[in-house]
């Protein structure tokens, strides 16, 4: 598993098996539902894979999968 | 005695079903009420609302109302504002007397936000901890006397897939029941900041009798909660702007509070030995949803669902056919020959065999479409497609419906509540539609083979079947360019997500597979079966009457015609019959459209055709029986032949050529031909505009389609 090093960055540039734990979210909007969901400052996330026709994310975070689009995943800003 | 709480007097004791999407609370809703369950709506929207019964052990009956998935009190879809509406307000009619919370034993630390909430609220609520034998399975140890000490709640182990604690379960909801007056309601757990306090304040200033936590709930949500008057809305208002109230900001920081203090709590009580290296899911959805093999699987998939569905259905379909017309047969034999006679026959037993034969076909798409869900495909789906139907202003969710849409639009359209974003939800359901249900199949049978030679190309392609696929092509086509057009005629700000929870997948419970059919194919002879009914009966009175002197006058010329030409008995009731409908009101509302359907290459009969199956489409077969007087028989076959003899009576050339096949066949791929489907819409989007508007623009489409392969091959 690669750890990113870099900080403050978005998961929607985190490569294909990498992984990062979660920091903030860069809206609000997006980040109270991620958090109700089960996203939160704290978490490990993976990038299991992204999706047919250059769409959504496969991610795991922490025990649970969760579909985002690409623009979601760059609402969470990794450490 | 019980002790029976005020609300005991008006209602039954209510016990709302609440968690996450995905913790298996359809399971436990089937445990805990078998088949005494119904689905009724939720007042003035139609998110179901599935209802039920159980028994506790003092033998008192408690309802039980399951609410949809839900992560938190701040909802993001229809479904989800459900949940917040029944449970801010105490006088709603769902609103609990007693809360279970389900929540999946594996996935504790991301379950309890919900829970932790409606303890503020004041709901007096059980966890549950569901899926404890996948638990057990995977090294997963609870112990719900920590658990229950914690959260100040009590806490129940069960499993909803195997029944496992639900007897405990009930003994719990039974003392809960009993000592409810006591009262005593533990501390909130979330501690609102200074700029939350003043607001719950002077909410429960305006709306009097309401809690502090429900007071902010109501707070949030103020905007649109239905209950609030509009005086009230507007105080509220000001009281937020006030106190500078930002709700994104707070909800932020309670969700933080809260799971900053559940989560020690679940990191006390829960002890997990889970196995290193990637779980099954893992290694499944490396094949079903790779990049390039996923998408293929789903279409293999699908056209099994269909395959599945038109050689399957065969069989149960031709057994109630032959059960209908032995039925028909019956009454004609055994009751005088009259109007009662004809409306039992024509009316109520054609629409009732109309009704049923689709059953078939309907409970196989149920059962492999709930089948693929309840393991955990259709996530997958909605994940794949969701960039594609992004493109054409959809939602990867909307998948579920385009293909249940293949069977029947209604269910198809009350699948899309499940998307958050008003756009995306409108736009599935206006295009739905024109995805060819299962109605369309008769029409397209019999009209393929004015079209279409039965013959084999490359030894193996039947041409007939290619056409068939080739019109749901066109169809699906048509569905998605439609979308296209309605993503730029309709602008919204509102944010769209896809944000899916991808669920493990499991061996699915066939009991929750049975149920779902079950109860789709009872609403579809409830809701859709009643307005056929009741259409074919009016159909039957306007085809059987007419102005009283030409329905004589008919009759008459039909009768000297057949005494002419020597009719045996049987052609001279059916030449009768055709003279008839010509007189009738359905003949005169035919004649009447004529002019207009006459560029389309259609003739006063199909006129009526078309009437007719305004109505449902499936009609179609029956009223061109009727106008080809070819008695009750509903077969096609024999539909097909007499059409095949049409003469046009001036140019003597068969009425169904190519060119008047193919643009009829058009007109019913694109046509919004289904009364049903409208109401459907009506409710669903809460006024006559969007029904109107699909109406327009299907029809438009139908209308301009066929008129085009017309002028074109006539």
């Amino acid at each position: 598993m690669v750890v990113l090093t870099a900080g403050g960055k978005q998961l929607s540039k985190a490569k294909r098996g990498a992984a990062g734990v979660v920091s903030h979210y860069s809206s609000e909007q997006a980040g109270s539902k991620l958090m109700a969901m089960g996203v939160l400052p704290g978490s490990e996330v993976v990038v299991v894979r992204k999706a047919p026709f250059g769409g959504g994310w496969y991610v795991k975070v922490d025990n649970f999968y969760l579909a985002l689009r690409e623009e979601e995943a760059a609402s969470i800003v990794l450490q | 005695m019980m002790n029976d709480g005020p609300r005991q007097m008006t209602r039954p004791f209510t016990v709302a079903l609440l968690g996450n999407p995905n913790c298996g609370k359809s399971s436990v809703f089937n445990q805990l009420t078998g088949l005494r369950q119904k689905v009724g709506n939720f007042p003035g929207v139609t998110v179901d609302k599935k209802l039920g019964k159980t028994t506790l052990p003092d033998e008192t009956e408690v309802r039980i109302v399951d609410f949809p998935g839900t992560y938190s009190l701040y909802p993001t879809s229809l479904d989800e504002r459900i949940v917040v509406q029944s449970l801010s307000n105490p006088s709603d009619e769902n609103y609990p007397d007693a809360a279970v919370y389900i929540a999946d034993v594996t996935r504790l630390e991301k379950h309890l936000l919900l829970l932790t909430q409606l303890r503020d609220l004041g709901i007096p609520v059980i966890l549950a901890l569901n899926m404890a034998d996948v638990a057990d399975k995977e090294g997963v140890q609870a112990d719900p006397f920590a658990l229950s000490r914690e959260l100040e709640v009590p806490v129940v182990k069960l499993s909803g897939r195997t029944g496992f604690g639900m007897e405990t379960l009930k003994r719990e909801l039974q003392l809960l029941r009993e000592g409810l007056d006591a009262g005593k309601r533990p501390p909130l757990f979330y501690k609102p900041g200074a700029t939350e306090q003043p607001v719950a304040e002077a909410v429960q200033q305006i709306v009097p009798g309401t809690g502090y936590y429900q007071a902010l709930v109501i707070a949030h949500h103020h905007s649109w909660l239905p209950f609030l008057s509009e005086a009230q809305r507007k105080s509220i208002g000001e009281a937020v702007e006030r106190h500078h109230f930002t709700s994104l900001r707070s909800q932020v920081d309670e969700t933080m509070q809260r799971y900053d203090k559940f989560t020690p709590m679940v990191k006390q009580a829960i002890r997990s030995a889970r196995k290193e290296g990637p779980p099954a899911t893992e290694k499944l959805d490396a094949l079903l949803t790779h990049p390039f093999a996923g998408p293929l699987i789903f279409l293999a998939l699908m056209l099994a669902v269909f395959q599945a569905i038109y050689s399957w259905a065969a069989y149960p379909m031709d057994l109630i056919e032959v059960f209908f017309s032995f039925a028909g047969s019956l009454v004609q034999d055994n009751l005088p020959a009259g109007w009662f006679s004809a409306l039992l026959t024509d009316g109520v037993l054609a629409g009732l065999g109309g009704i049923l034969v689709f059953i078939p076909q309907i409970a196989i798409l149920f059962f492999l479409i709930s089948l693929l869900e309840e393991v955990g495909y259709m996530a997958r789906a909605a994940y794949m497609f969701d960039r594609l139907m992004q493109f054409f202003g959809l939602n990867g969710r909307s998948i579920v419906a385009l293909i249940s849409g293949g069977a029947c639009a209604i269910p198809a359209i009350m699948s899309t509540r499940t998307i958050g974003n008003w756009r995306e939800r409108l736009i599935t359901i206006l295009v739905t539609p024109l995805i060819s249900c299962s109605a369309r199949i008769p029409v397209y049978t019999v009209l393929i083979g004015f079209v279409v030679p039965p013959k084999t190309v490359a030894g193996f392609f039947n041409i007939q079947g290619l056409a068939f696929m080739g019109l749901y092509l066109l169809g699906i086509a048509a569905a998605l360019l439609s979308a296209l057009v309605f993503k730029w005629i309709l602008k919204t700000r509102e944010s769209s997500y896809l944000m899916l929870e991808l669920p493990e997948y499991r061996p699915p419970v066939m009991r929750n597979v049975l149920l779902t059919v079950w109860e789709k194919v009872r609403s579809f002879i409830w809701e859709a079966g009643r307005i056929i009914m009741a259409i074919s009966i009016v159909l039957w009175v306007l085809a059987s009457y007419g102005p009283p002197a030409g329905m004589a006058e008919a009759r008459q010329q039909a009768r000297q015609q057949a005494q002419e030409q020597q009719l045996d008995e049987v052609a001279t009731e059916n030449l009768i019959a055709a003279r008839s409908i010509e007189a009738s009101f359905a003949g005169h509302i035919g004649k009447f459209i004529e002019p207009a359907i006459r560029p389309l290459g259609f003739d006063w009969k199909i006129g009526i055709a078309l009437v007719t199956s305004f109505a449902a489409r499936e009609v179609f077969v029956g009223t061109m029986a009727t106008i080809y007087s070819i008695g009750s028989a509903d077969d096609e076959y024999s539909v097909r032949d007499r059409m095949a003899q049409e003469r046009d009576p001036l140019t003597g050339r068969p009425v169904y050529s190519l060119a008047v096949s193919l643009s009829l066949l058009i007109f019913y791929v694109f046509a919004m031909q289904c009364m049903s489907t409208l109401a459907v819409v009506r409710r669903e989007t809460k006024s006559w505009k969007w029904p109107l508007v699909q109406f327009a623009f299907m029809s438009g489409l139908a209308y301009l389609g066929s008129l085009l392969t017309y002028q074109l091959l006539a």
